[in-house]
């Protein structure tokens, strides 16, 4: 059990996950998802005692302090604002944040905002040397080496250990991640890939192909966290966050014993289950940080969702209609990646499937009692995982 | 959509990591050797994995060998561990495609080795130019 007092899912909400041409701004897509939030989780505007805000970078918004404005644009000034940031993980870890708050009995409702606007603001030559700094800025960024670059490197190594068809594993996760994207309305990048398409597709920095990796996206998503006690009476059907765990590794890749092993996500889902006192295979459904295609078969091997990878990718284990469905929401490699957003929206969208009150196409006919939602930021050097338990009235 | 344009000039202070980016100035491998276990950190890492704070900057030759390697739009890159040290570094690498040009087979990156390039400047990152065993890129 958590510590304190019990943290319900009571509203969830994202926005698409695209490129804007519309001219609408971070704020828009905020306040569109905080109102739809709101109106699921029945709960007034004036009970929110809390905000936590989600963005990676002042550099893609620019915008210091955004808690501040989004304070206002909601119109919930007056309550206690924090802004959250761990690169890849800073909406996880908002998630994190609020539910502790709520745990110490301090905060009865609280509105876990994440957004980031990724795509339109800048171009992606800037985006992309940012997040070159996302790094050890002072050492790995000064390369000039790139993130894909990075995560290369770290595939390659994890490749030595586990025996991983290159070319047919990473497109298994591709099409599948594509496809699933495909059945969600607000995805970036719903695709139907062939592995010809993806063999073919240039290197970015091998064996990263353009086709493995995630595009840069606009977005927002919200959740509100409630604390049991004070949880309306229509929202009993709203998940339970039973365990939530956090780590961290060596920012140097190359400090690391293992650089392909994502040692920090090991920790944190071995910390969310000793909380939610479980073990991972009792994981139903998992939203994972599949910043690359391999990036997603790193992280199934540190959660401990499966003891053979390549046997489950090929037996569909994790497709949807698996024993344990994987980014059912496309993942970032579909459903998209505003930074911000990513850790928020995971929990957002794995709160709806176990209330059963997903993306039709997507939801699970049976629904499992526990799911998680996996965010790290670096090359898994800040890591956060929150386990939801559906509710005994679903 | 309005346009507004943010330029920034950084002027940046090495801190603790001036041996190191004085070292990258001059071509020089300064890595960070720890008093306790004497584990030798390049790029050097401020507390040893022992716990030790206290160390010593100690000169490496140059020269290592490449573990593995990335290319393709982002440029040229490479996890790779400098003679003398305990820890692998990322270095962008100079002189790959020269290398994958010459060969008829797929170089494996234990066939890679390097040395490390001066810099143009001291916050210019480590830089390493290649050469397959055996051969001249």
């Amino acid at each position: 059990m958590s510590p304190g007092y019990q943290v319900i899912v009571s509203g969830a909400a994202l926005t698409p996950f695209n490129r804007r041409k519309d001219s609408s701004s971070f704020r828009d897509w905020t306040f569109a998802a905080f109102s739809e939030a709101l109106l699921k989780s029945d709960i007034d505007r004036n009970e929110i005692d809390a905000l936590f805000v989600a963005s990676e970078s002042d550099f893609f918004t620019l915008q210091l302090n955004p808690a501040s404005v989004i304070a206002s644009d909601l119109g919930i000034e007056g309550v206690s604002t924090v802004r959250v940031e761990g690169g890849g993980a800073s909406g996880q870890l908002a998630v994190h944040a609020a539910t502790r708050a709520i745990q110490s009995g301090h905060v009865k409702h609280a509105a876990v905002v994440g957004v980031d606007p990724s795509a339109s603001m800048l171009d992606s030559e800037t985006i992309k040397k940012l997040y070159g700094f996302s790094f050890d800025a002072w050492v790995d960024g000064m390369t000039g080496v790139s993130s894909t670059a990075l995560y290369a490197l770290s595939f390659q190594s994890f490749m030595q250990r586990i025996a991983i068809d290159e070319n047919r594993h990473l497109a298994q996760v591709t099409i599948q991640n594509r496809a699933n994207a495909l059945n969600n309305p607000n995805a970036h990048l719903g695709r139907g890939h062939s592995v010809d398409e993806i063999v073919e597709s240039p290197f970015i920095a091998s064996p990263y192909r353009r086709l493995h990796c995630s595009p840069l996206s606009d977005g927002a998503a919200v959740t509100i966290l409630s604390r049991s006690d004070s949880l309306p009476a229509s929202r009993k059907k709203a998940p339970i966050i039973v365990g939530i765990g956090g780590a961290s590794d060596a920012v140097h890749l190359g400090a690391r014993k293992d650089p392909g092993h994502f040692q920090a996500k090991q920790s944190a889902m071995l910390r969310a289950c000793a909380e939610a006192k479980i073990t991972p295979d009792c994981i139903g459904i998992a939203e994972v940080y599949d910043a690359y295609a391999g990036a997603q078969l790193q992280a199934i091997d540190a959660l401990g969702l499966s003891d053979d990878i390549c046997k489950d990718l090929d037996s569909n284990r994790f497709a949807p209609t698996g024993q344990c469905p994987i980014n059912l929401s496309g993942g970032l490699m579909g459903q998209g990646a505003p930074t911000g957003a990513i850790g928020v929206g995971q929990t957002a969208s794995i709160a709806l499937m176990l209330e059963g009150n997903y993306v039709p196409a997507l939801q699970p006919q049976t629904i499992p009692r526990y799911a998680i939602a996996d965010t790290h930021g670096g090359v898994c050097t800040t890591s956060a995982v929150t386990i939801l338990e559906k509710s005994v009235y679903v | 959509m309005s346009q507004y344009t943010l330029s920034l000039d950084y002027k940046l202070a090495p801190g603790w990591l001036q041996s190191y980016t004085d070292g990258l100035a001059e071509g020089q491998a300064i890595s960070w050797r720890c008093t306790d276990c004497e584990r030798i950190s390049f790029p050097p890492v401020r507390t040893c994995t022992c716990g030790q704070t206290a160390g010593a900057w100690v000169a490496l030759t140059g020269h290592a060998r490449v573990q593995h390697y990335t290319f393709g739009h982002d440029g040229t890159f490479a996890l790779v561990r400098f003679d003398g040290a305990d820890t692998s570094a990322v270095v962008k690498l100079l002189s790959l495609e020269k290398v994958l040009a010459l060969s008829t087979s797929v170089v494996r990156p234990d066939e890679l080795t390097g040395r490390l390039q001066r810099t143009a400047s001291s916050f210019a990152g480590l830089v390493l130019k290649v050469n397959r065993l055996g051969k001249t890129a």
